[in-house]
């Protein structure tokens, strides 16, 4: 499903010098894998993920999504497939405060131009995946943290993606809450999403099959 | 004191949040500064009279004929003198011009013949000298000079009293040198008063009597008298005036009262009350402008707030911090709009001198009570501003402050809300004030391009008194024109050259004659309508450049002892004759109810005041009727001053005693006469730009700020899936709804404030589609490019960094 073939991510210093965030990635990713990827802070984790989301789009060498060459679409391209194929959730949800439950949920719905009665079919059908109905009209304010990162994942799979990138998930919430959507991903994953995890949690990474090792930017283990 | 320096870093540390926020107020403080000493100088300067709000002027109104604040007669003026129980002192005053001999060149000067008390009645005290007396009033050649008079024309003579100065060829012995006296009451160029009050030149005494206004009466309120005591005891008098002289001409008329003060004001405070209304419109959008800032820069520091309250401040305390950032800002910009006004008020003599009982000399300056008026206008425009998001602001939430985790930090709802309103305000505001000088501006055009009847151009006009002593008849004031002019036609460089008896659009043009149709029911003469009249020498059509339309023009026939003849303006041909003729009726003309036969029809000129609709005019030949004020007009490509100079030289050959008085262009008095709509129309124009900057400037801050404030959301937004025209839409859409509703609820402002304009339109419809449609494209069109650029810029936020910087 995923290729990264010789992928660097740099940024410039200034006076002529670079810093490299990711060194000669060579990544192959299956479908119906689940992925944690491991290292420590500074290890290029986050920026590997926002790669595999297409939010970042900085850097250089090879990327085959299913076989489309990412390396060689343009931002708008990759945009299309990014909001096609993948979902994020994000380590502090980053819900929108402004609107309820229902208004997160719609939101990518609406950025991929489903009709207002496909979005309210599928919205409903997602409050009733995460038994969220009660809390449909609830601001993110009104939830517990494990709650707001629950309508997180909703809002990531809503529109279907075949990837569920997600950025250590559980790290704003207690063990109980943490072990409530590892349990969740690992359901997801059953059901045949690709999963990708940036974590720091053994216990976490133990929910996948294969775990990614960054050291500076660079594979250590995979 | 620790407040005040964390206050000023902060200010500092937000360079574009000051200068904005600074240039903004000082814009708003600036032009409210200016105009409120303006109005200061106009409104709140007490006149220098002693007690002026107990000083009043009577005018005499003939309502039934909708002629209103006319002067009063001679047996009028006795009558109620005589009569009257509610004034200390009752005097009156007949504007007079003089010819001033012995002093250098002969000069024209203006002032007033008056009665003796008329002086104390004002409560003007002489700076040397004394007042008239009471046996000087009707018999006695004295004169009062004003102090300008006597530094400038007698240098300051210290024995100038008993001295005497010729005025009009008769020698008038000085008694008193007068303080210079406000030109709002006495106007410009009034130098000196003589006394006997109770003549019209040109006018036998019995003429007079028969009920003619021609005096500016007043009166000082006995102590305790209120203005409303004094207006309730006098139909008492009108109606034993009426009783005693059935047979006068104003003898129906009734009389009306004015303190002086609202007297000089009256005409102008309409406008006045218009650019008020304008530039605290301008300071209001300027207020909600800062307002919005420091909402959204006060709502931004939640997190700094909810720490000082962690760490024991007091709601209290936090409210003060941020009202003295608020105050501060406003303060600083009180300094600069006062160095703004210093500059503009100086300014304001020169501009409004043309047209404002202003003079131009006057070395206006900021005084005290507008330096006051700044300074209380500055803290409470701070207080106003920064309550509010002080008060929103302090009311942080503790828990959420400290943890500030969530998406969407542009405050909250209320704040949003509060924010909207305005931004909505604003476009309110400023939609009002630009559909009122789309208005005004509007109706100045139509004003400017209205047809005056006669070609103003290339016209030179002077004003020559006639003395009565070598002029006292008819006669001879019509050999002295027929002398003028045929010393004019004798030289080449003068195209054309007449007089007459007036100069257009001239406070005063024209004398108003009574008249009626000779023929079917003849009127009373207290009943008869009234137009103005011209007395005209030869030439003079062909010199205005105004049309015979019909009939023939004046000749050499119509001399005194011939028929008297007229001619009409065709608006009054029409008025009285419908589709008649009128060539070879008669009408009756003046008190007398002088037979005078229409030898023609010319075309309809604005004499009185551009705006006033065509009517009535009558031409009368000179040789049948004159004063002796003959106005030399004359046409010319020449320069003012060489024209001047040659007329004065044709005048000393008919009589070296005379002098020109006011000598101009008569451009510039079509201009003058235009130019308190062009002031208004400028200055409106000047706070309509002003706003629509600052209310631009508002929306753009608003939004860009707002943008600022929700990078990370954008970001989340495009993490989710949004493209660039997606975020692009959220921007403006959020940006545009309240400018929608501010547009919405300015429209219907502006229309109410039609209504309240419609008296100083000009052939402009006070609720014009086209213009307010115009007017709220050009807000809309500047809100959506204030929205749009901030929202390009959210659509370029890079979403891995704005993720990153939460």
């Amino acid at each position: 499903m995923i290729r990264l073939r010789n992928l660097e991510r740099s940024y410039p210093l200034g006076h002529g010098q670079t810093v490299y965030v990711l060194r000669d990635i060579n990544l192959d990713v299956t479908e119906g894998d689940f992925v944690s990827v491991m290292g420590p802070s500074g290890a290029g984790k986050s920026t590997l993920l926002h790669i595999l989301g297409m939010h970042d789009h900085g850097w250089t060498g090879e990327y085959f999504f299913d076989e489309t060459a990412v390396h060689h679409l343009k931002s708008k391209e990759r945009a299309t497939l990014r909001n096609e194929r993948i979902g994020f959730v994000f380590q502090q949800y980053h819900l929108l405060d402004d609107l309820t439950v229902y208004e997160n949920l719609d939101i990518p719905l609406s950025y991929r131009r489903y009709s207002k009665s496909e979005r309210a079919a599928l919205v409903a059908h997602a409050l009733d995946r995460f038994q969220i109905v009660g809390k449909k009209d609830l601001y993110p304010r009104q939830l517990s943290g494990g709650q707001q990162q629950l309508i997180g994942i909703a809002r990531a799979i809503i529109a279907s993606p075949k990837l569920l990138l997600a950025d250590e998930p559980t790290g704003n919430l207690h063990s109980s809450q943490g072990e409530e959507i590892m349990e969740l991903f690992r359901k997801l994953n059953a059901e045949g999403m690709t999963i990708v995890q940036v974590t720091h949690s053994e216990k976490n990474a133990g929910y996948g099959n294969r775990i990614v090792q960054l050291r500076d930017g660079w594979i250590v283990d995979s | 004191m620790n407040d005040l320096r964390f206050a000023v870093r902060q200010l500092i540390k937000s360079p574009g949040f000051t200068l904005i926020a600074l240039i903004t107020l000082a814009l708003g403080i600036g032009l409210n500064t200016a105009i409120f000493s303006l109005i200061n100088d106009l409104f709140l300067r007490p006149l220098s009279f002693k007690e002026p709000d107990r000083v009043v002027h009577m005018y005499s109104n003939a309502n039934d004929r909708n002629l209103l604040e006319l002067p009063i007669s001679a047996p009028r003026y006795q009558h109620y003198r005589d009569g009257q129980t509610i004034f200390d002192g009752f005097g009156a005053e007949n504007i007079n011009a003089f010819t001033l001999t012995g002093l250098g060149d002969p000069v024209q000067l203006f002032g007033g013949k008056v009665t003796s008390n008329y002086f104390d009645v004002l409560g003007v005290h002489p700076i040397r000298g004394r007042n008239f007396l009471p046996q000087e009033e009707d018999t006695a050649d004295v004169a009062m000079v004003t102090e300008n008079f006597w530094q400038k024309r007698m240098g300051g003579d210290a024995r100038v009293i008993g001295r005497t100065i010729i005025l009009d060829g008769v020698p008038h012995t000085v008694v008193g040198v007068l303080p210079n006296l406000p030109f709002s009451w006495i106007g410009p160029n009034a130098e000196v008063w003589t006394t006997k009050p109770f003549a019209i030149p040109g006018f036998s005494y019995e003429r007079m009597m028969r009920g003619t206004g021609f005096l500016r009466v007043v009166g000082r309120l006995k102590p305790g008298m209120t203005i409303a005591q004094a207006r309730a005891a006098l139909p008492s008098l009108d109606q034993s005036y009426r009783t005693q002289s059935p047979d006068k001409i104003d003898s129906s008329a009734t009389m009306s009262l004015k303190t002086l003060p609202e007297d000089v004001t009256g005409n102008l405070r309409p406008a006045f009350a218009t650019l008020l209304a304008a530039v605290a419109f301008v300071l209001l959008i300027a207020c909600s402008n800062v307002a919005n800032l420091l909402l959204v820069r006060f709502s931004g520091r939640r997190r700094e707030i909810a720490l000082r309250m962690a760490l024991g401040a007091s709601r209290a305390s936090v409210l003060q911090l941020f009202i003295f950032e608020s105050l501060l800002v406003s303060i600083l910009a009180g300094v600069v709009g006062s160095g703004l006004a210093w500059q503009l008020v100086p300014l304001v003599p020169k501009m409004a001198a043309n047209f404002l009982p202003f003079d131009p000399e006057t070395g206006v300056s900021l005084s005290f009570p507008v330096l006051g008026f700044t300074i209380a206008l500055s803290i409470l425009t701070g207080m106003a501003m920064g309550i509010y998001p002080a008060l929103q602001s302090s009311r942080a939430d503790l828990v959420d402050g400290l943890k500030e985790g969530g998406r969407g930090t542009s405050g909250s709802v209320r704040q949003q809300r509060f924010r909207k309103i305005l931004v909505g305000a604003q476009v309110a505001l400023s939609v009002t004030l630009l559909a009122g000088a789309a208005l005004l501006i509007t109706s100045f055009v139509r004003l400017n391009r209205q047809s005056i009847g006669f070609r103003a151009e290339n016209l030179w006009i002077g004003l020559v008194t006639l003395p009565q002593a070598q002029y006292p008849d008819l006669a001879t004031r019509q050999h002295f024109v027929e002398r003028t002019l045929a010393a004019l036609h004798a030289i080449p460089s003068l195209q054309s050259a007449t007089v007459s008896g007036d100069i257009p659009l001239l406070a005063g043009a024209g004398s108003q004659t009574l008249y009626s149709r000779a023929d079917g029911e003849i009127l009373p003469v207290d009943k008869r309508a009234s137009a103005v009249s011209h007395d005209i020498a030869p030439d003079y059509f062909k010199t205005w450049g105004i049309p015979i339309l019909a009939g023939r023009d004046i000749d050499q026939h119509d001399v005194s002892d011939h028929q008297n003849v007229v001619l009409i303006s065709q608006a009054g041909a029409k008025k009285v004759f419908g589709n008649e003729n009128p060539i070879g009726k008669t009408l009756l003309v003046t008190s007398g109810s002088t037979p005078v036969e229409i030898v023609g029809v010319v075309g309809d000129v604005r004499s009185r005041k551009v705006v006033e609709p065509n009517d009535m005019e009558f031409y009368r030949p000179w040789a049948q009727e004159n004063f002796p004020f003959a106005v030399v007009a004359v046409r010319s490509g020449l320069r003012v001053d060489a024209v001047t100079k040659l007329v004065q030289s044709a005048l000393n050959t008919v009589d070296p005693g005379l002098a020109i008085a006011i000598p101009q262009s008569m451009d510039k008095i079509v201009a003058q006469a235009l130019g308190q709509a062009r002031l208004m129309m400028w200055l409106l124009g000047i706070f309509a730009g002003a706003a629509l900057l600052l209310a631009t400037v508002g929306i753009y801050g608003a939004v860009a700020y707002t943008v600022e404030q929700r990078t990370g959301e954008i970001g989340v937004r495009m993490a989710l899936g949004a493209q660039t025209m997606d975020v692009l839409r959220l921007i403006v859409n959020q940006g545009m709804r309240p400018v929608i509703f501010g547009l919405v609820v300015g429209l219907a402002a502006a229309l109410a404030l039609g209504r309240l304009i419609a008296s100083q339109l000009y052939q402009t419809s006070a609720h014009n589609p086209v213009l307010l449609v115009a007017t709220m494209s050009l807000l809309g069109l500047a809100a959506l490019l204030a929205c749009v650029f901030p929202a390009r810029r959210a659509a370029l936020v890079d979403p891995v960094q704005a993720l990153r910087a939460e």
